[in-house]
């Protein structure tokens, strides 16, 4: 019985945001849903990225709160660090999201199998290791949604305690006194920033000229004046080579620099696709030279029955908000409704670094290179009155408009921001972007006072002529 | 690596104009889908793909006239889809997931799957009030925005066009070429004009006999009527001919034409090849055919070569006639009027009175060339009497 070829509507490959969110909005559907897990329903995000991460970065901001409380009359004895209780309450936290999303899809009805899936041709999919392996299931459509893992770097084997990657670090029950982070992109800094916080010695270790490449330049050096101010050493332009551990710690070694010994190495280099041993003879489906699978931006693979979201896709953003908007496009795209593909160029982005980074659309210099004129905007948020009463005056606000041919702000190409709550704040540059605003109808909208929005309000009034308090 | 050629387009025709192409470099295309639209001076067909693949060449730009057999692409068989992007925004080795600067824009790679893209779709809240305010109908607009989504760029540039109660119309290739045609034909040729009316009765047996024929295919009044006219063209050859140049040449098959409608694209005429022979039966099958052919745009060039004689039925319940222009070379349009129940006089043993009868006009256009009025009337008088002549049962 084993082997008997079980009938969906829809076979979705791996249970990370893109999987389970097909899978949810097709069974929302009414279409029969199959759900291939390896490990947990969640994936990398919930279990081994986005909110344990998250979860670290808000224990180092309890910190952090502590460590200041004095300025506001509250004096703490005695700040001590117990890793193992934040490891155990980020364990809960993670483990009842997990619950809730497995309670959410059992309730949807759709049926999960755990093991490692192989797609065949026919839009047959089979599982091949774990609890249910042997069993066969084929779809009229096939979702790959099978995720990415941490990239490595030659010459630093991950051993789990002095090399380790974002898999490993999320795990730590004890926080290293000295670390090198390799790689400065977003998780990178977010690795920075956390250790920072808590009292790790960190350098950042970058090949390329500077740290968050893709961030608008201001933010970029908001970020490298924040973290120079922490004491975060930012090396960038360096290639390193390789390691020589001894008892406990390890010297990185750095082509033409000074070599860093640190008691550990994190490695945030990227993340490649799992799409090794994903597919069998016959499929159709076309995997890049780097191991990403081709979808148009209906998310439809060559094999038009065969769809892919999330981490595996190649040439879009890695961002678990982005697999679940490409869910949506690819069951809608299933079931023959009208749907817009993701805008990968207005996407939202956030960082949840010390101070936090958020933007969406073009950068300055983006938009330049895309033969724009601009006129741009920034306002700080030291002027701004919540962000003196927090405590947290650091960043800023900027914003690029394409200039009219009168050289006043039309449309609002990109808003970038850096500072307190930034990730909780961008949603109304979102609108302004991808609703292709001016700077004028946007600024036409009022911002609660006193807020930390005021500086992106404030931003939008100087852009539109005339500023209250900006020039 | 598969080369796309102009297949042939039909006997006689050696090129043909690319008007569009439905896929961009780049793009994936299935095998049969449409892959470009070429325009002869008879009809526009849309080429199905001969091959799966990525369109990796195109050779022949839209406007460009070709000759059958030529390559005008490659398709490349191994290769899929074209990337969402051009610039690699996922991760370099030393960076995790920032995107790279700056991710080239997505549309045109979304553009290609046409059948679920949301052609005049509003995303922004922002571009529906610049249309609203501008006076312009979302859905008259193709968005140039992920999926042909309209984006504010597009909008603008909707509004500074102006409303749409004034849309500058570019006329259809169909329309085009009918109006390239009807020009020369009306500039070329005296064109002459009788209308008589006739007797209708048969349609009264027609009615009793039922109007499908054996084979179940729906019989209407043109093809009634078109049986009686291909029957009188063989007392009035000089009818069923076409110019060559200077001279007139007759001929001995009828090869029937079909004035058609085609839904926005101007008018087609379809031709039912050798109809002297045919039967109500078989006249009323392949005239059936080729209309199904016209609806599905599955006509070839074949279908529409080699006419001899046109008929134009009746548009609409009301045509007394119409006065249609002459498809060239032919010499002559036969109008077929709606059969109308009128009130007619009768004479019963030497009395006259007034009953309900059946009347229809029928109406020659004719090359003042090769026919004039007494002939051209002499050709109706005679479709006439071989319509009321007809043996409906036995052809039914």
């Amino acid at each position: 019985m084993a082997n008997e070829v079980q009938q969906f509507d829809v076979v979705v490959i791996g249970g990370g945001p893109g999987g389970y969110a097909a899978a949810l909005y097709g069974a929302a559907a009414g279409l029969s849903v199959a759900l291939v897990e390896r490990d947990k329903v969640g994936g990398t995000c919930l279990h081994r990225g986005c909110v344990p991460a998250k979860e670290f970065l808000e224990t180092a901001h309890v910190r952090r709160t502590i460590e200041h409380s004095a300025a506001f009359g509250i004096t703490a004895k005695s700040v001590a660090v117990d890793f193992a209780v934040s490891q155990a309450r980020k364990n809960e936290i993670v483990d009842r999201l997990y619950k809730g999303l497995s309670g959410l899809i059992k309730g949807r009805k759709i049926t999960v199998f755990e093991g490692t899936a192989r797609l065949d041709a026919d839009q047959t999919v089979e599982v091949l290791e774990g609890t249910d392996a042997g069993v066969v299931a084929k779809g009229k459509n096939v979702i790959l949604a099978a995720g990415s893992v941490p990239r490595t770097l030659p010459g630093f084997d991950v051993d789990g305690t002095i090399v380790v990657t974002s898999d490993e670090f999320l795990d730590l029950s004890v926080l290293p006194a000295t670390a090198a982070v390799i790689g400065g992109g977003a998780i990178g800094c977010e690795f920075a920033s956390m250790l920072a916080d808590m009292g790790t010695k960190v350098t950042i270790l970058e090949s390329l000229p500077t740290i968050l490449t893709g961030c608008d330049a201001e933010v970029v050096n908001v970020m490298q004046r924040a973290f120079k101010k922490r004491g975060i050493e930012v090396r960038a332009g360096v290639t390193v080579t390789g390691h020589t551990p001894k008892k406990g710690s390890t010297t990185i070694l750095i082509d033409g620099g000074d070599d860093v010994k640190v008691d550990m190495v994190v490695l945030s280099v990227g993340r490649r696709p799992r799409t090794e041993a994903l597919l069998g003879e016959g499929t159709n489906v076309e995997i890049n030279d780097r191991g990403f699978v081709v979808a148009d931006g209906y998310q439809r693979t060559a094999n038009p029955n065969v769809y892919a979201v999330g981490d595996v896709v190649a040439n879009t953003p890695q961002l678990a908000h982005v697999g679940f908007a490409e869910a949506i496009v690819a069951i809608k795209t299933i079931l023959g409704e009208p749907v817009v593909p993701v805008d990968y160029d207005r996407v939202p982005w956030a960082i949840y670094s010390n101070p936090e980074v958020a933007f969406c659309g073009l950068t300055e210099a983006a938009a330049k290179e895309k033969g724009y004129e601009v006129v741009v905007k920034k306002d700080p948020f030291g002027g701004n009155s919540r962000a003196q009463i927090i405590g947290d005056t650091e960043g800023v606000v900027k914003i690029v408009a394409e200039k009219r041919p009168d050289g006043t702000a039309g449309q609002i190409l990109g808003v970038h921001m850096a500072g307190p709550w930034v990730t909780e704040q961008l949603g109304a540059g979102y609108f302004a972007v991808n609703w292709e605003a001016t700077a004028e109808e946007a600024a036409a909208l009022i911002q609660p006072h006193p807020s930390l929005s005021e500086t992106f309000g404030e931003t939008l009034l100087a852009l539109a002529g005339r500023g209250l308090h900006v020039g | 690596m598969a080369d796309v050629t102009l297949p042939s387009l039909g006997e006689s025709v050696t090129e043909g104009i690319i008007t569009q192409w439905f896929k961009k470099v780049g793009d994936t295309v299935a095998r049969d889908e449409p892959l470009f639209e070429v325009s002869t001076d008879k009809v526009d067909s849309e080429m199905p793909s001969p091959a799966a693949g990525v369109l990796t060449e195109i050779l022949a730009e839209e406007g460009d006239t070709v000759q059958t057999g030529s390559r005008v692409a490659v398709i490349d068989e191994n290769a899929v889809g074209a990337p969402v992007s051009s610039a690699p925004t996922t991760s370099s080795e030393t960076t995790d997931a920032l995107p790279s600067p700056p991710p080239a824009h997505t549309a045109p790679a979304t553009l290609a799957v046409e059948e679920v893209a949301v052609n005049g779709v509003v995303v922004s809240p922002v571009v529906r009030r610049i249309l609203a305010d501008g006076g312009v109908e979302p859905s008259t607009l193709r968005g140039s925005g992920p999926g042909g989504s309209i984006t504010r760029r597009d909008a603008e540039r909707a509004v500074a066009n102006g409303p749409t109660d004034e849309i500058v119309v570019a006329l259809s290739n169909g329309r085009r070429r009918m109006g390239q045609h009807m020009t020369s034909s009306f500039q070329s040729t005296p064109h002459g004009f009788v209308a008589i009316e006739i007797d209708g009765a048969i349609f009264d047996e027609l009615e009793t006999l039922g109007r499908s024929t054996r084979d179940g295919v729906a019989i209407t009044d043109e093809m009634v009527v078109s049986l009686a006219a291909v029957r009188a063209l063989g007392e009035f050859e000089f009818l069923n001919a076409t110019f060559a140049g200077d001279e007139l040449v007759v001929h001995r098959t009828v090869n029937l034409g079909f004035m058609r409608v085609v839904a926005d694209d101007g008018m087609l005429v379809p031709v039912v090849h050798a109809a002297a022979g045919l039967t109500l039966r078989a006249l009323a099958r392949r005239v059936s055919e080729l209309g199904e052919r016209v609806l599905s745009h599955r006509l070839t060039t074949d279908d529409l070569m080699g006419g001899t004689f046109t008929i134009m039925g009746p548009a609409s319940e009301h045509t007394l006639w119409s006065e249609p222009i002459i498809i060239q070379p032919e010499v002559a349009v036969l109008s077929i009027g709606a059969v109308r129940q009128v009130p007619v006089v009768v004479n019963v043993n030497g009395t006259t009175s007034i009953a309900v009868g059946r009347r229809l006009v029928l109406a020659l256009t004719f090359d003042h060339r090769v026919c004039e009025p007494f002939a051209a009337t002499g050709y109706l008088e005679r479709v006439g009497e071989l319509l009321a002549g007809l043996d409906l049962e036995s052809e039914h």
